[in-house]
């Protein structure tokens, strides 16, 4: 590792050591800044890196209140998002975060008697109803509120699915099967799947309904909640709880302990993924697959262990070509630059797999031999969409035609909630020198060259996805969505 | 008629007060107008019981359902008000009364909040039209016709988005489209008219397609007017997407297999020869029907829809979000269960 005189090279490894020593608000500015120039890049690293940094944010966090926790969270994510927001990942954390504070707080306001009251205004509720409950029912199962102008802009935004939307006959219903169905936190930080799938009323009879109590300010439902709503809305259920402080102390070591279970969902990632391989991946099969994704790699290594197959690799020049013969000469030694992870997997090739290197432009021509397709997005959208490593797009479209099965490996870390309303956006561009050297004056000179880092692919495209739960149709990517985040946290 | 249901004030036609309720007020979805001419119904006829309330209810839905050409639309509203009645009835809590005082005293609640959707699903569809973008649309949506006017103002902080239009007005030529246009055309967007058959022709130029719905069924399909099939298809051979906004009180419980499989005649294709036969009067009839008094909608052509299946469509923009055709089916089964 780096002697005094050299200083290691600014990326994940020293951010986390700089997190270890230094306060909360230092850190956040220098994750900002390691976003901004790029020296920590790809979903993963960013990931992780914010889940170590919202711990550390909510370890620190010293008020009671839930409402000023979520707000505090919020913020440091627009901060985060507003540094890089084409990693993706780094919001993805964010709002599972956020959803995971929320859900403990309902939990816990459910716990209580109080909570259980509804003669209040209406808005109690809300809260009572299970995390995906009636207000945002609907818009969970829909790739939601977009990161744009709707919520906070339009006044009537959240009207119908909010407004009166309780059909508060249930709450008491609805209450006790919250109860029955909290999910202990422990068991799986995919626990949401539970309480979201509540055959509850939803926001279609949205329109019908009518809150509990006649009171005035609750029956018309246009307009005026839904900016107040947000925080509002814990804000004030928290207040009927009683201020015992071992009720907050309670709520902060579960979200605590639920941002510990995150990051071992990002540990574990990878090996949940490569479990699924042998499904996957028969003997004689020729698989294709591009840049040197970890995720990939791991997958197909595990399924090497028990079959023989052929991979052709495409080198994915100009960005990510010397990595790609690293990977496949040597698969992953334990680095000198210290990476995220120290663990070091042998190349396919020493497994007795024969690895064939082609370059991107021969992708067509092979492509009538290849059995499967196998691509690592950098982050899958909510439409079954993905922006992948350049030349991704390339790949699924040749397969398309040959009618080979393109399959799409991520964790769900990397499933986005955001809807792209346009893909353009998410392309972010590199090097050009990489492309055409600088030296090359006449070049440089007559011709603009981009170089784009990403591919967006779009979900007709794509025949499968094997995240960490699974394997999943594109057209099922909504319910993940809606199963892992909350819908008031989309717009951050 | 009215007069096999003792229960049903012999005055009462819900028929004749659905079409009515449509005509006077043009803003008016069908859906919501069926919904409530099925409170006016309840309002007008006492019932105690719940099983009373629900029979009626569902007597009145016969009837309506029989008696309009194309119930397909005014079906969601029936099926949702049935389904929120029975469900609500489940869980009150010995509070029937208040329940139904509620339904019949906010009628015109509903009808807000279903107005109201028609804005939210418009400020959602507007991050999709962009500078310099061309938007096809087929003429006949008060929602289409909404997203596009609040993408031409400039007053909700994002500044005025400069776009065209290319509007594809059917020869009934309704003054709604003409309206639309006229105010598009006002605020300084560029709208240009054209007939059906340049839709081809126009495609390779437009950005996007965006459509209004009569119905969402549970595949994810959309019944619209006829002409947005040919649109869809169409887009998709031109990879261009094709959105359709619909509010969420329009999704039905239909699954239709094909076009002429929507459970409606309509006689669109009609195949003559030159001999002359007369067929008694069945020049583009409903569902058959022998009441004389009814006008039969699926005459006009103006009223002939056809079926969108959901592999056409990229996403559909309701006011919880945009969904994609596979959520449909979820958010049908969750008030049917």
């Amino acid at each position: 590792m780096p002697s005094v005189m050299l200083a290691p090279t600014p990326g994940i490894a020293t951010f986390l050591k700089h997190l270890k020593h230094n306060p909360v608000d230092a850190s956040i500015e220098n994750f900002v800044s390691l976003l901004k120039r790029r020296q920590i890049r790809s979903s993963r690293p960013c990931a992780i890196a914010t889940t170590h940094l919202l711990l550390k944010v909510v370890a620190t966090f010293r008020d009671r209140d839930v409402a000023k926790l979520v707000e505090r969270i919020r913020s440091v994510g627009q901060q985060l998002i507003a540094a890089q927001p084409r990693e993706m990942a780094v919001g993805n954390i964010v709002r599972r975060v956020l959803g995971l504070v929320r859900e403990i707080a309902e939990d816990d306001a459910d716990e209580n008697p109080d909570s259980t009251s509804m003669g209040d205004s209406g808005y109690l509720p809300y809260s009572n109803l299970e995390p995906s409950g009636l207000p945002t029912h609907f818009s969970n199962f829909s790739p939601p509120k977009h990161g744009s102008a709707l919520p906070q802009k339009s006044g009537l935004s959240q009207s119908d699915s909010n407004g009166g939307d309780d059909n508060s006959g249930q709450g008491a219903v609805a209450v006790e099967k919250q109860l029955d169905r909290r999910p202990p936190l422990l068991t799986s930080h995919t626990s949401y799947v539970a309480s979201a799938m509540a055959p509850q009323v939803t926001s279609l009879f949205g329109l019908l309904s009518h809150p509990h109590t006649p009171s005035p300010t609750a029956t018309p439902p246009l307009g005026t909640q839904s900016p107040v709503m947000k925080p509002g809305l814990t804000s004030r259920v928290l207040a009927t709880i009683p201020d015992a402080s071992a009720a907050k102390v309670d709520i902060k070591a579960e979200v605590l302990e639920g941002i510990r279970e995150l990051l071992d969902e990002l540990d574990q990632a990878d090996d949940q993924i490569a479990a699924y391989a042998l499904d996957h991946i028969h003997s004689n099969e020729i698989i294709l697959t591009h840049t040197s994704s970890t995720t990939v790699q791991r997958f197909l290594l595990a399924a090497a262990r028990k079959r023989k197959f052929t991979v052709i690799h495409a080198e994915a020049y100009p960005n990510d070509y010397l990595e790609t013969h690293a990977t496949i000469m040597q698969g992953r030694q334990k680095s000198a630059v210290g990476d995220d992870e120290d663990e070091r997997w042998s190349p396919l090739t020493a497994l007795g797999i024969t690895v064939i290197m082609i370059p991107d432009s021969a992708v067509f021509a092979i492509m009538s031999r290849v059995n499967k397709v196998i691509l690592s997005p950098h982050t899958v959208l909510a439409n079954g969409g993905l922006v992948a490593a350049a030349g991704a797009l390339t790949i699924a479209q040749a397969a398309s035609v040959h009618k080979t099965p393109v399959i799409a490996v991520s964790g769900v870390y990397k499933l986005s909630p955001v809807y792209p309303f346009d893909t353009e956006e998410l392309i972010e561009y590199g090097d050009a020198g990489r492309v055409a050297e600088f030296q090359d004056g006449e070049m440089v000179e007559s011709i603009e060259v981009v170089n784009p880092l990403f591919d967006y692919v779009s979900a007709d495209l794509v025949d499968l996805y094997i995240t960490n739960l699974g394997g999943h149709a594109p057209s099922y990517l909504y319910r993940i969505v809606a199963d892992h985040y909350r819908a008031e946290d989309v717009n951050l | 008629m009215t007069s096999r249901r003792p229960s049903i004030s012999p005055s009462f036609n819900v028929v004749a007060t659905y079409h009515s309720l449509l005509k006077h007020d043009r803003d008016l979805t069908m859906p919501i107008a069926a919904i409530e001419s099925l409170i006016l119904g309840l309002a007008q006829n006492s019932s105690t019981t719940v099983s009373e309330t629900l029979d009626l209810v569902s007597k009145l839905t016969c009837e309506l359902k029989s008696g309009v050409a194309n119930p397909i639309s005014l079906s969601a509203g029936t099926d949702l008000f049935q389904q929120y009645l029975l469900s609500n009835l489940q869980r009150a809590r010995g509070d029937f009364e208040t329940a139904r005082e509620h339904l019949v005293q906010n009628s015109r609640l509903f009808v807000e909040r279903a107005k109201a959707a028609r804005e939210t699903i418009a400020g959602v569809g507007r991050p999709f039209i962009r500078d310099g973008h061309t938007i096809l649309t087929n003429g006949g949506s008060r929602v289409v016709g909404t997203l596009l006017k609040r993408a031409a103002e400039s007053n909700d902080g994002r500044g005025s988005v400069r776009f065209r239009v290319i509007y594809v007005v059917s020869q009934s030529g309704e003054a709604e489209e003409k309206e639309t246009i006229a105010s598009l055309r006002g605020s300084g967007i560029e709208v240009a008219e054209i007939p059906p058959t340049a839709i081809a022709y126009c495609m390779d130029m437009v950005t996007s397609c965006f459509v209004g719905a009569e119905g969402v069924v549970e595949n994810g399909g959309v019944v619209n007017r006829l002409g947005t099939y040919q649109m869809a298809t169409l887009a998709k051979a031109a990879g261009k997407p094709f959105y359709v906004l619909s509010e969420s009180h329009k999704f039905v419980r239909l699954y239709p297999l094909g076009q002429y499989d929507l459970g409606i005649e309509q006689k669109i294709v009609d195949f003559r020869t030159a001999k002359v036969e007369e067929k008694d009067g069945q020049k583009d009839e409903g569902v058959a029907d022998l009441e004389s008094g009814k006008v039969g909608k699926g005459c006009l052509p103006g009223d002939q829809v056809d079926y969108t299946p959901p592999k056409l469509i990229s996403g559909i923009i309701t006011e919880g979000g945009v969904l994609l055709p596979s959520a449909v089916s979820e958010e049908l089964i969750k008030i049917w269960f």
